[in-house]
């Protein structure tokens, strides 16, 4: 169930990614869909317990799997920066294309 | 050679982001890195056995290098450092050299990586610095198209982080071997978007665009070596697990034809080498085995083509038929064409021969057919007119950092000719003069009746997002039927 809303965040985000005509519709799909990878890889780490792996806890079982969430953590840095450096381009290019449809900068810009 | 090669990797990045502190010595700082990225690949050339190092533990980062890597490392540093030379005494400021460097050093982690994940780290810098030296102008266009790229290479990378977790939950581990035994889709979400970000067939599509846009150096950079730090880790797969091979070199053919059939329909230079680009990213596919040399020697020949065509005032080649442009710039033109169509003499020759030795009967014709498409498309630029002599009014001098770009790039490429001597025999000469000769006619040909039209479609930002979810699909049922059996 919890993967099925999972990738069903993945795949919205990326149909908004396709269908959203604004720039920044798009980029905020794109935000859902790297949520949903982001859900993902928390998911993947539950699977072996959801207790936070910390040695100085005495209990044997159920402790969640550090190693996908420890890399999800830079993948949430990178993506992070990716948005900012996106949304200072749009910030930019929002000057002489007020709408920022992306049909019509596309347009304007080919060739 | 381990403490070697961990200083190799961060060295660029510390450099890179030590030059904001010492902006006086930013260019001397800057070409040390390509010079230490030689030294690096010459070690690895006379090492015999690959390095195979393992950083922390089980779960830390995995490294391999070989001479693969070694030949991908060399084409990174020369073109680096014929970018650099180019634009020596341009008005580049210190932001500019950094991320070069950034540039180098992350595109030099992807061609060692051996894990998912560090090759994720290194291709999302990648992503980001060129989406950086593509916007660097700030003009609208240049930005737009930037913007272009840096979506579509994330969103591609998404998919990829997905492709990772799934083989991470059948193996416990991100290694590249952890991909035999996953779940097909886990295959199939992590060729796409190598695809995607390499530029091959039609996820590659947003390369013509973007590389046309582009200053000419980094369409330089990007030809020379962005785009390959994207197909290197493909060359890996099918060289590691040999069940992806036909799945690659399927796609480095269809990459091939489609990229020829690109630059013969392409009236703009610039365009002309971008979408030639896109087609020998297919040359490199279809024989990963010996795609290091062919790495280097389309390295070499498209960074010296980027780089004159640049300083070309005009792109078109209806306009450039009409006005001879001067012989010192045309020579280069003539030379990297002839190289990358594989004229004897020059790298090209030895990297297409070796290649299409390498090849099954099948594949064989169709890159025979892509060689000679290759030729006619070069036939657009080495038929263009040229005047010698006194320099006329209306053409800029060229300058001296360019002639000197070009002498490292071309003097490469003749000098790269010792890899492949057993090429020069009677049947291989002949063979290769055929296929320029047929190129030729086949241009000749071609260009009375009005030039074949492509439609602008598959190139729109939206199709090629859409163009992923296809492609996906088509990969899914390959890697079902051809190699989980």
């Amino acid at each position: 169930m919890l993967h099925a809303c999972v990738y069903a965040t993945i795949l919205l985000g990326f149909f908004g990614i396709i269908f959203k005509e604004n720039l920044v519709m798009k980029i905020i799909a794109m935000d859902v869909m790297s949520t949903g990878v982001i859900a993902l890889f928390v998911l993947v780490a539950a699977r072996t317990g959801v207790r936070t792996p910390i040695v100085a806890g005495l209990v044997e079982e159920g402790y969640a799997d550090p190693v996908p969430q420890a890399v999800i953590l830079t993948a949430i840095v990178i993506g992070f920066s990716i948005q900012a450096l996106m949304l200072v381009g749009v910030m930019k290019l929002a000057r002489d294309n007020p709408t920022l449809e992306t049909s019509a900068i596309e347009e304007e810009y080919r060739r | 050679m381990t403490e070697f090669t961990i200083l190799w990797i961060a060295l660029p990045l510390f450099i890179g982001f030590s030059i904001p502190l010492l902006p006086s010595a930013a260019r001397l700082l800057t070409l040390g890195i390509p010079l230490f990225s030689v030294a690096y690949a010459t070690a690895l050339f006379s090492r015999p056995a690959p390095l195979d190092l393992r950083l922390l533990d089980s779960f830390g980062v995995a490294l391999w290098a070989d001479q693969l890597s070694a030949w991908f490392i060399l084409t990174n540093a020369l073109v680096t450092a014929a970018v650099l030379i180019y634009s020596w005494d341009g008005p580049k400021t210190k932001f500019f050299y950094t991320q070069l460097l950034v540039l180098h050093g992350s595109v030099n982690a992807t061609f060692i990586c051996a894990d998912l994940i560090s090759l994720y780290v290194a291709l999302e810098v990648v992503g980001m610095t060129t989406f950086l030296l593509i916007a660097y102008p700030r003009t609208d266009r240049t930005l737009w198209v930037a913007l272009r790229y840096l979506f579509i290479s994330n969103v591609a990378m998404l998919f990829y982080l997905v492709g990772a977790v799934l083989v991470y939950r059948t193996h416990q581990s991100f290694a590249f071997e952890g991909l035999r035994g996953a779940p097909a889709e886990a295959p199939a979400l992590i060729l796409m978007a190598l695809l995607t970000k390499g530029g091959i067939f039609v996820s590659g599509l947003w390369l013509p665009a973007t590389n046309t846009a582009a200053e000419s150096q980094i369409s330089a950079m990007m030809s020379g070596a962005v785009e390959k730090a994207g197909v290197f880790p493909l060359l890996r797969f099918a060289l590691v697990l040999e069940e992806f091979e036909p799945i690659v070199q399927a796609f480095g053919v269809a990459t091939a034809v489609l990229g020829v059939t690109y630059a013969l329909a392409a009236t703009d230079a610039k365009r002309v080498l971008a979408c030639s680009t896109l087609s020998q990213l297919g040359w490199l596919l279809v024989a990963p085995a010996v795609a290091g040399f062919y790495a280097l020697a389309h390295g070499l020949a498209k960074a010296a083509l980027f780089l004159t065509v640049g300083q070309l005032p005009q792109r078109d080649l209806a306009t450039l038929r009409q006005q001879p442009m001067p012989t010192a710039l045309w020579l280069p033109l003539t030379l990297g064409g002839l190289s990358i169509s594989g004229a004897p003499l020059l790298a090209g020759f030895g990297a297409k021969t070796l290649t299409l030795e390498a090849l099954g009967p099948w594949q064989g014709m169709a890159m025979n057919g892509a060689a000679v498409g290759t030729a006619a498309v070069y036939a657009k630029l080495i038929s263009l007119p040229h005047r010698g002599g006194a320099q006329t009014s209306s053409w800029p001098q060229v300058p001296l950092g360019l002639g000197l770009a070009l002498g490292l790039l071309l003097g490469g490429a003749i000098a790269a000719n010792v890899a492949y001597l057993d090429a020069y025999s009677g049947a291989k000469l002949i063979k290769a003069l055929v296929l320029i000769g047929a190129g030729w006619l086949v241009y000749a040909l071609l260009r009375r009746p009005a030039a074949l039209e492509l439609p602008a479609g598959p190139e729109a930002f939206e199709h090629l997002l859409g163009g992923m979810g296809v492609m996906l699909i088509v990969l899914f049922w390959m890697v079902w039927s051809w190699s989980i059996t």
